[in-house]
């Protein structure tokens, strides 16, 4: 591939055990695009990210006296009201070329994307631009309250929802993945246009910001529309603050009330977090770790399962959030403390007893198919090229490194990070019950 | 730029028919297996619970640790089983999806593992010398089935969907769970299992569909083995009886512990048995309710700020035509009255040349984006057969760009609403306090 100007550089990396490559592109503006053309497919998946999410409430530039902490729930406010520019709304701009685009917010990320068969370059150069050029009036923010509130409202009504954010909040103390990524009808109220373009220049800057493609497209039409449309950003100098996380979980177990049939519930195990690159390795460790503890294979799932204490809602998930790490267990139960109890049996009797080899191989074999399967899926590959931007890893060799973990490794991260005294149980039962 | 082969569909024995979708683009292949009956209120319990069973285990993987295991060593393949609902159908669906022999690590021949598993699992079920289920597995099963009905309360938004649909469609089959209900679930037994069991292997017509990479061929002299050494008579399964119109408007409000209201509003959309009015609805649907571009979107959440979404869905195999919306209990009637004035809009042609070429623009690309995953072909031709369309992709999005803006205007004019169902808090009961919150 050729270099198209003399700033922006086109590195290529191919997996011949996947049968895969794609290309990194460092573009003259600053921002990175990882793009993955794929043969066959229809479907282009288009990604623009930044590196900000609802947990950058606390920042400030070099230079600047002091930190400044803006209301909960800006990040996704904002997310809310870039799709509007003075020129109308950036969904009617997509109307027009047919593409499906969407939006969301995460702790970590908030990302602007469309999917489209037809009209890619169109499509792109409308991303590229509605992103990166942001316009908001009193008026328009205001506006957005009402929607947003209602969203607020939505969530407030799904138990899934709320069991998972109230362990968060159990097990952390201080780091702001405990606010909620909306905020609350509160919170948004304090939102205005200043403090919108306050954290918009902060954090869209397209050093902080990565573009990843996936499906059927071609590398030089995306080269061409960022050559049109991105304007070369400044370097990125905002520093957030990283409150101190205490090892200990904050609260041990958690309640709340809802209208639900049978209780649900979210446990979770607080690990220690290294750096974001390191935590994103440990993720794939901490997957197949899942599996052995208590996946579908697991001896204990099927006890479990057999004396009607967890049913097929029932999984777990290792999830990798800048430098937070924490594995969780979760679904529907008549008695979610029993549960718990013999997940934190089983841990003692792996960390005992070691883990078994068959099992081991099976649940490594579990995760290198998952993984497989992904690579068919342009939104699954243009996602996971995004996240291991933003986390420092190289996609393909992550899933070259699951070949060589060894039983041993695994034996020594559950010794040493599945700690009772760092877990947490979170419940939401209905009222009738509690 | 699409590779792949249109369907090829075989007779593979009495009422079995196996159809193929290749694409080398794909790394995995996914089979699914379809029996179908009728949707009835008395059989859908011992159809679901049945489901639950099959994927659990089988003879050759007695409990579902072993099967679990084998679905492991063939790298994380999975094999799920549920029933799924068709107009006046109930389907057992059996899949089995796995990576392709290509990227088998110690060369397994996965796709042929993958056949023979899914042919232990519907024809070497887990019967004890009686020819009945295990009690114990059933117990959990059916425990699970009743906690599965029950836990439709849980997600608000389906429940009211729900709700509405129950009220509008008495005595249709669409009012009909494809759980069948809480009662019936808990009567299930290993008899009433089993009998079901031997009666669908009998009696019900089964679709085989192969999607993905790999060569079926392999796959389909399995099938086409296993199903010859039954005696079958297959039965016909009956057509879609749809309404056409509304009575009187009725009105349903319930009252749970919630803090935003659901407004769900049903209708009926007349005759559209022939492909050309059908298309013109679809294309109609698309401009009021079924994007971000919608008027819906637009005008419900965008300029009046009264919801978060407020979308419109239509269920072909019913006739339902929904729209719903989560909002503030005291903008309910706002949020309706707005609703309903889309639809006028729509019915008197005053939507945008702009809004109609977004609406064509947007199916060609769902159209386009079904050939991208396994999933989404499964469902697409699956539905073509059981309509007895029979089309692609292609010739869908051929058969939308012909529709008129007469012919959308028509569609929207077929539309009558039939039932208004809202979900309330205790709030809105006791004096509306229920919005102070909201700015």
């Amino acid at each position: 591939m050729p270099e198209t100007s003399a700033k922006t550089t086109v590195e290529t990396i191919s997996s011949s055990l996947l049968e895969e490559r794609y290309y990194k592109v460092r573009h003259k503006s600053g921002v990175t695009m990882l793009l993955c053309p794929m043969e066959g497919f229809s479907t282009a998946y288009a990604l623009f990210g930044t590196n900000y999410g609802s947990m950058d409430v606390t920042f400030k530039t070099p230079g600047d006296p002091d930190y400044v902490e803006v209301p909960a729930g800006i990040a996704h406010y904002l997310e809310h009201k870039l799709f509007e520019n003075e020129d109308g709304d950036a969904f009617q701009r997509f109307a027009a070329t047919g593409a499906s685009a969407n939006a969301y917010t995460s702790f970590d990320k908030t990302c602007y994307l469309f999917s489209c068969t037809q009209n890619f370059e169109a499509s792109l150069e409308i991303l590229l631009d509605f992103v990166t050029r942001p316009y908001f009036t009193d008026e328009t923010v205001q506006k957005e309250q009402g929607i947003i509130g209602q969203e607020i409202r939505m969530y407030d009504d799904n138990p899934d929802w709320q069991v998972y954010f109230n362990l968060l909040k159990a097990m952390y103390q201080k780091n702001p993945i405990r606010i909620d990524i909306a905020g609350t009808v509160e919170s948004i109220a304090e939102i205005d246009k200043d403090l919108l373009y306050r954290c918009y220049n902060h954090f869209y800057n397209l050093h902080n910001m990565v573009i990843a493609i996936a499906g059927n497209f071609t590398v030089e039409s995306v080269i061409e529309t960022a050559d049109r449309v991105l304007k070369e950003s400044e370097p990125f100098l905002t520093q957030r603050r990283q409150p101190e996380e205490p090892e200990e979980v904050g609260q041990r177990k958690i309640e709340a009330e809802l209208e639900v049939a049978t209780p649900i519930f979210q446990m979770g195990f607080k690990l220690k977090g290294g750096n974001t690159a390191e935590n994103m390795r440990s993720q794939i460790l901490d997957e197949i770790l899942v599996e052995i503890i208590a996946g579908e294979t697991s001896p204990i799932y099927r006890e479990l399962y057999d004396q009607g204490l967890i049913n097929a809602t029932f999984s777990g998930e290792a999830m990798a959030v800048r430098s937070l790490l924490a594995v969780t267990f979760g679904g529907e139960s008549r008695e979610p403390e029993r549960v718990y109890e013999a997940i934190l049996e089983r841990i003692r009797q792996l960390k005992q007893n070691g883990i078994d080899e068959t099992l081991f191989q099976q649940c490594k074999k579990v995760t290198y198919g998952r993984y497989i399967g992904m690579f068919s899926r342009p939104e699954a590959v243009a996602s996971t090229l995004l996240l291991s931007h933003f986390t420092g890893v190289e996609l393909y060799s992550l899933v070259q490194d699951l070949g060589k973990v060894t039983k041993e490794q695994l034996e020594e991260r559950l010794r040493s990070q599945y700690r009772e005294e760092w877990s947490s149980l979170s419940i939401v039962r209905s009222h009738r019950e509690a | 730029m699409n590779m792949g082969s249109g369907p090829n569909r075989v007779l593979i024995g009495e009422g079995v028919w196996f159809t193929s979708i290749l694409d080398p683009k794909f790394k995995s292949n996914r089979i699914s297996l379809n029996l179908s009956a009728p949707l009835k209120e008395e059989t859908a319990a011992d159809m679901a619970a049945l489901s639950l069973l099959l994927r659990k285990s089988c003879q050759m993987y007695p409990n579902m640790t072993l099967l679990s295991s084998r679905l492991a060593e063939l790298y994380g393949a999975y094999l799920d089983g549920e029933v799924r609902k068709h107009g006046p159908r109930e389907i057992l669906n059996l899949t089995v999806q796995g990576i392709d022999d290509r990227f088998a690590l110690e060369g397994e021949k996965m796709i042929q593992e993958c056949a023979e598993l899914l042919c232990q699992a519907l024809f070497a079920p887990n019967l004890d010398s009686n020819g009945l289920f295990d009690p114990s597995d059933l117990r959990v099963e059916r425990q699970y089935l009743v906690d599965t009905i029950d836990s439709l309360i849980n997600d608000k938004r389906a429940y009211a969907i729900d709700r509405c649909v129950k009220s509008m469609c008495q005595g249709e089959p669409a009012a009909i769970s494809r759980y069948g209900t809480r009662e019936r679930a808990l009567a299930v037994t290993p008899e009433s299992a089993a009998a079901m069991y031997r009666r669908l292997l009998q009696t019900a017509k089964a679709e085989i569909l192969f999607i993905g990479c790999g060569d079926p061929s392999g796959a389909m002299e399995t099938f086409r083995q296993a199903f010859q050494k039954l005696r079958r008579t297959p039965e016909e399964v009956p057509e879609d009886a749809v309404k056409l119109a509304a009575g009187e408007v009725r009105n349903v409000t319930e009252t749970m512990e919630v803090a935003q209201g659901k407004l769900v509003m049903g209708f009926r959309v007349g005759d559209v048995s022939q492909r050309k009015r059908y298309n013109a609805l679809r294309m109609m649907l698309s401009v009021f309710g079924g994007s971000p571009f919608s008027r819906l979107f637009v005008y419900v959440r965008e300029k009046l700020s009264l919801c978060y979404y407020c979308t419109s869905r239509y269920d072909r195999p019913t006739g339902l035509m929904m729209v719903d919306s989560g909002v503030e209990f005291e903008k309910k009637e706002a949020a309706q009255e707005e609703i309903l004035n889309q639809l006028e809009v729509m019915r008197r042609g005053e939507f945008t040349d702009e809004e109609f070429s977004a609406a064509r623009l947007s199916m060609v690309n769902a159209f386009q984006t079904t050939g991208d995953s396994l999933g989404s072909l499964e469902g697409y031709y699956f539905n073509q057969i059981l309509s007895g369309w029979n089309k692609t992709p292609e010739e869908d999005i051929a058969d939308l760009l012909e529709v008129t803006r007469e012919e959308i205007i028509e569609a929207a004019r077929q539309v009558s609403l039939d039932t208004v169902y809202f979900l309330q808090g205790f709030a809105q009961e006791e004096d509306g306090k229920g919005g102070e919150q909201n700015a």
